[in-house]
């Protein structure tokens, strides 16, 4: 009878594979083989303190991330300009036709959102759904980890690996669990919106956090922290301009469609250029994947189709994509190409302390992630959120790169 | 009455005649005519630099695909574990970097060797289906991928000392100052698979199991062994791709290699050979390697945008199919 | 002294072993969940309450459908590889016609479009005779090509959720309107192609292609219809998604297929063909996504679960092939026959 003896074998694979499961505990792995410095201060409880008291008095901002930098970075204010008739109407290349994208969040009026119980953060549970799985949500959860070991909170993730379905589903077992807070990577910025109207009529407070949900979402969050990608873009296109003297041909490798970098890393770049350099052209956008080969055939397929006339490359990602862009130069002796990314990566780091990259981002996944874990402890303080916080903004030049090493991811 | 009959076998033969040079030349007229349409679009495309570029571009995908040839020769469709033991190889290879660059390639090409045997045995001996035991075998792979490395991706130049170097220099050296060493052994390959399937025993045997495994049991070949014998070759080729792909990339990660299991089969059946098995051969598999590299390079050229690429790319993939199944049975030798 | 295997009778008991076997092989996908299911609720930290019932039913809603018209396809003996483009195709539509048509028209114009694809999956296979591996994966790089192109990228959403929330709310407390129209589509061709004279013939199909020609059944009718099937059935999955979140990403069924294909096999369905039902690949993707959210509820990551539905589906593969070699060892040999004999030379 080896076919029960089969079924049994499959029930023992199981059991194993649960349990597996089971050892990998409830928080990941990176979490636990952190390296960094310990927390400045934590205090150490085990008395019955004030939990209020105690969690005020934690001072995060000696904290540091694994590239030396402070893991609590100070958070900038952003310009708001008004919000034109009907941006859709206007060309691509006018930046206010991306405003619904860039803008998102601040003219939303806030639904149902549940009072702080002011009581502090010590033995909080926070539900943290990620977007999925990358060497930067890694490195993101290492520093929301962080914080959320210094305030004495405890930080459940949740990752659906991109999958909008699949993240729908953790949005429902999260609201079931009924954590004391959730905060949420959106994988997408539209589906976000009934996901976020979900957890807010569950009563559950909700953080959003990195990717901004379209504004009608934002309705529901008590607040939203990240980078501020396409102010970060603007800020790239300028060194980039510059470095090009205000005039050439120049192309770019996309973001993986369909995400809010796609647009973020393509349309900042080019209705920025377009204001401050009119005489820069863009000659070819495309998206070949975080593939160094594919990125390297269609760097040499450019180089051969435009010559001379390329002179800069913009990069959505610093990593894959910037290696082929590399290969594809020195094959063609092309070193002459004017090169910018958006990072930061260990590898567009190294490009850019070898001259090959002239600028990259600076975007710290590990204070993306302290970033919102801090506003959930705030708010468990009583303290006053603001409704959106950005990281600030930064360009990595040869300068200054030392500074940011070595690289979170 | 003789004269006529002869008249309609001549008019026959005729009609066979186009169907034939494109049975013969196969996948080769695809690339011919890509070339046409090149040089017609752009001076630029005739020029050494560009060939070159293309070649290195498609150098990767070809090894790869040079190998999985066997599998698909073999009739057992498809490898889908390939993106998986590309990417683990690569990984171990940088993590075993500080023993060495000898050690480091050959735990790299043991690991590939590991995931070949295992696959060649279960769907060699147990004869499962290989599209769903490969498909197991990524995923199971996969999810150790992310949970041994932490979700994190590895660099060879953190902790590999001076084997690093070499290993990143692996995908950017040049032989003879211009040819990149990954053509070299992508060409060593082509020209390796070809012979072994079309001049070894070995080869013949999988041809033999590819066109019907029972007869080939019947005539007391050991039909296991062969093949596992194709999904060792098939994991080894695998590898090395995954080594030099990691060392291109400069970086281990769980996710390189991805979408190689697809790319490589489009590959295999534009140049000619069929799903089922027992047909084709590996210089029509570098037929349709180099259909993919020129169409990505012409339609760059033209200017066509990254969604209409693919929209193209599908459309040729069924074309050709259907036109090279259509010629097969115009020459009476559909039976596949 | 009476040996298991004496003559006639011990052929009898052989063959009432054998019915057995097969019984427990076709439940097995239900012993598979049953375990699966106590396991976590033994042990998974709330798991077992109505709401996260409810959200399981709702997380295999998407799956469960595009799996009716794909295990018609398998039952045939073909793969398609396009239903993650075609799901994806629903959902765009649906949502991006919803603001001129209404929602009720652009469902039908989203079903329809699955439906175009799929007939023209069907058409290539059965009469341009080309391989259905071949013809889907062409058919899925031309769709999801398309629907990049068409949106531009983005994804497509509006901004009116009453049916979204009709659709997710559990109706009279029990289950949410999506379950209920999933599970009917379910149970209507699962009865449709197992217990219907015409549906029968997809087994027949399957089973052996020549044999079912020479028996009458026109093939080709039956592949392009299975094909249309499945572009309509994964239409629809990605449609009934996309109203419940009132939204519809580019990128949505992308990882649909394997889940999909996965647990078809599991689900009993050969790719050889002629096997096979639609209930229990539904079965079979409750159990994977049983699995999954128990498996969340344990804190394990994406890593695990990926691992864990690997070893599962491996397991299954392992287990089938496995019965066949030991099949195939004693293929040809009649135990009653070679014990008399043994007796007999004795």
């Amino acid at each position: 009878m080896f076919k029960k003896s089969l079924a049994l074998l499959m029930m023992g694979a199981l059991s194993i594979s649960l349990l597996s499961g089971c050892g990998g505990a409830k928080t990941p792995a990176p979490a636990e083989t952190t390296e960094t410095t310990a927390p400045a201060a934590t205090t150490t409880g085990g008395d019955a303190g004030d939990n209020l008291t105690k969690s005020l008095a934690v001072d995060v901002s000696t904290l540091k991330s694994s590239d030396n930098q402070p893991l609590l970075l100070k958070t900038e204010a952003k310009e708001i300009p008004a919000r034109p008739e009907d941006p859709k109407a206007l060309p691509e290349e006018d930046p206010l036709h991306w405003y619904d994208l860039e803008y998102s969040g601040w003219s939303a009026e806030k639904v149902n959102i549940p009072k702080s119980p002011a009581d502090g953060s010590i033995g909080k549970k926070v539900t943290l759904i990620v977007h999925g799985d990358h060497p930067y949500v890694t490195a993101y959860i290492k520093g929301a980890q962080q914080v959320a070991t210094a305030y004495g909170m405890e930080l459940n993730v949740m990752s659906p690996n991109f999958n909008v379905d699949v993240q729908n589903q953790l949005v429902d077992q999260a609201i079931n669990a009924k954590p004391d807070m959730i905060v949420e990577i959106p994988t997408d910025a539209k589906v976000a919106v009934q996901q976020f109207r979900k957890i807010n009529q569950a009563g559950i407070p909700l953080i959003a956090a990195n990717t901004l949900p379209e504004d009608e979402g934002m309705k529901y969050v008590i607040g939203w922290a990240g980078p501020d990608d396409w102010g970060q873009m603007r800020m790239l296109a300028k060194t980039f301009a510059e470095k090009m003297n205000f005039e050439g041909g120049y192309t770019i490798t996309q973001h993986a469609p369909g995400g809010s970098p796609y647009f973020s890393r393509t349309y900042g770049i080019v209705t920025e250029l377009k204001k401050i350099a009119p005489k820069m052209k863009l000659l070819d956008a495309q998206a070949p994947g975080f593939e160094a080969e594919k990125t390297m055939q269609l760097t040499s397929d450019w180089i051969t189709k435009f010559g001379p006339e390329l002179k800069g490359i913009m990069a959505a990602d610093d990593s894959a994509q910037q290696i082929g862009i590399n290969e594809a130069c020195k094959n063609a002796k092309r070193e002459d190409i004017i090169r910018i990314a958006a990072g930061n990566s260990k590898v567009g780091m190294d490009a850019v302390k070898a001259g090959t990259v002239t600028a990259i981002t600076y975007q710290s996944a590990e204070a993306d992630g302290a970033v919102v874990l801090k506003m959930a402890a705030d708010w468990f303080n009583g303290v006053e959120v603001e409704p959106v916080r950005y990281l600030p903004k930064h360009i990595i030049t040869a300068a200054d790169v030392e500074q940011y090493m070595p690289a979170q991811w | 009455m003789q004269a006529n009959t002869e008249n309609q076998d001549v008019r026959k033969r005729e009609m066979g005649k186009v169907s034939s040079i494109i049975s013969k030349l196969g996948v080769y007229v695809l690339v011919i005519a890509l070339m046409i349409l090149g040089t017609i679009i752009s001076p630029k495309f005739l020029t050494t630099s560009n060939f070159m570029n293309i070649i290195q571009a498609v150098s990767l995908l070809g090894i790869v695909a040079a190998g999985v040839s066997f599998v698909t020769y073999s009739g057992n469709f498809v490898d889908m574990s390939i993106p998986c033991i590309m990417a683990f190889s690569g990984m171990i290879a940088v993590d075993t970097l500080k023993y060495g660059i000898v050690v480091s390639i050959l735990c790299g090409l043991s690991t590939g060797l590991v995931i070949g045997i295992i696959n060649g045995t279960v769907v060699g001996k147990l004869k499962a289906n290989p599209i769903i035991w490969t498909l197991s075998v990524a995923f199971v792979g996969s999810g150790f991928m992310r949970w041994f490395y932490s979700g994190k991706q590895i660099y060879p130049d953190v902790n590999g000392g001076a084997a690093a170097e070499v290993f990143i220099s692996l995908s950017r050296t040049n032989v003879f100052g211009t040819i990149p060493l990954i053509v070299i052994v992508m060409i060593i390959f082509m020209i390796l698979g070809q012979f072994v399937m079309t001049k070894t025993k070995f080869g013949k045997q999988v041809k033999l199991v590819g066109s019907s495994y029972e007869v080939a049991k019947m005539t007391g070949i050991n039909v296991n062994g062969v093949v596992s014998g194709a999904f060792i070759v098939t994991a080894l080729t695998a590898s090395i791709a995954g080594i030099f792909l990691t060392s291109l990339a400069k970086t281990g990660a769980f996710y390189n290699g991805e979408g190689y299991d697809f790319n490589a089969v489009t590959a295999i059946v534009i140049g000619g050979m069929t799903l089922t098995g027992g047909r084709g051969d590996v210089v029509g598999v570098l037929g349709g390697v180099l259909v993919i590299g020129l169409l990505s390079n012409v339609m760059t050229l033209i200017g066509i945008n990254t969604f209409s690429q693919s929209i193209v790319k599908g459309i040729i993939f069924i074309a050709v199919v259907g036109i090279n199944a259509r010629s097969l049975r115009k020459l009476g030798r559909d039976d596949a | 002294m009476l040996g298991r295997l004496e003559s006639s009778e011990g052929m009898m008991r052989d063959m009432d072993t054998k019915k057995i076997l097969n019984k427990l092989d076709y439940y097995r996908i239900y012993m598979i969940l049953a375990v699966i299911f106590i396991l976590m609720c033994l042990f998974a930290p709330n798991f077992f309450n109505t709401f996260n019932i409810i959200n399981i039913l709702k997380g295999m809603s998407l799956n469960a459908m595009v799996a009716v018209g794909f295990t018609v396809v398998m039952i045939c003996g073909q793969l398609d590889l396009s239903i993650g483009s075609n799901l994806t195709l629903g959902a765009m539509v649906v949502i991006g016609l919803q603001p001129t048509l209404g929602w009720f028209p652009s469902l039908i114009v989203a079903v329809l479009a699955g439906s175009l694809v799929g007939a023209i999956n069907g058409f290539l296979v059965a009469k341009a005779k080309i391989h259905s591996f071949i013809v889907t994966l062409g058919t899925m790089t031309i769709v999801q090509g398309l629907i990049f192109l068409i949106s531009k990228g983005s994804a497509l959403s509006v901004n009116d959720f009453t049916l979204a929330d009709w659709l997710e709310a559990p109706l009279f407390g029990l289950f949410p309107p999506r379950v209920i129209i999933t599970v009917s589509i379910v149970l209507i061709f699962f009865v449709l192609v197992k217990y219907t004279k015409f549906g029968k013939g997809f087994y027949l199909v399957g089973g052996n292609k020549e044999t079912a020609w020479l028996a009458g059944l026109n093939t080709d009718l039956y592949l392009i219809l299975a094909f249309i099937l499945s572009g309509t059935t994964a239409a629809l999955g990605g449609a009934l998604l996309a109203m419940s979140i009132s939204s519809a990403v580019p990128t949505l069924g992308v990882s649909s297929q394997m889940v999909v294909i996965a647990a078809t096999i599991i689900g009993g369905t050969s790719m050889a063909g002629g096997t096979g039902d639609i209930f229990r690949s539904m079965i079979a993707v409750l159990m994977l996504v049983v699995l999954f959210n128990g498996l969340m509820c344990l804190g394990a990551g994406y890593e695990v679960q990926i691992f864990a539905s690997g070893l599962v589906l491996a397991a299954v593969v392992l287990g089938e092939s496995y019965a066949l070699y030991e099949q195939d060892k004693v293929k040809g040999q009649r135990p009653a026959l070679m014990a008399e004999l043994k007796k007999g030379a004795l």
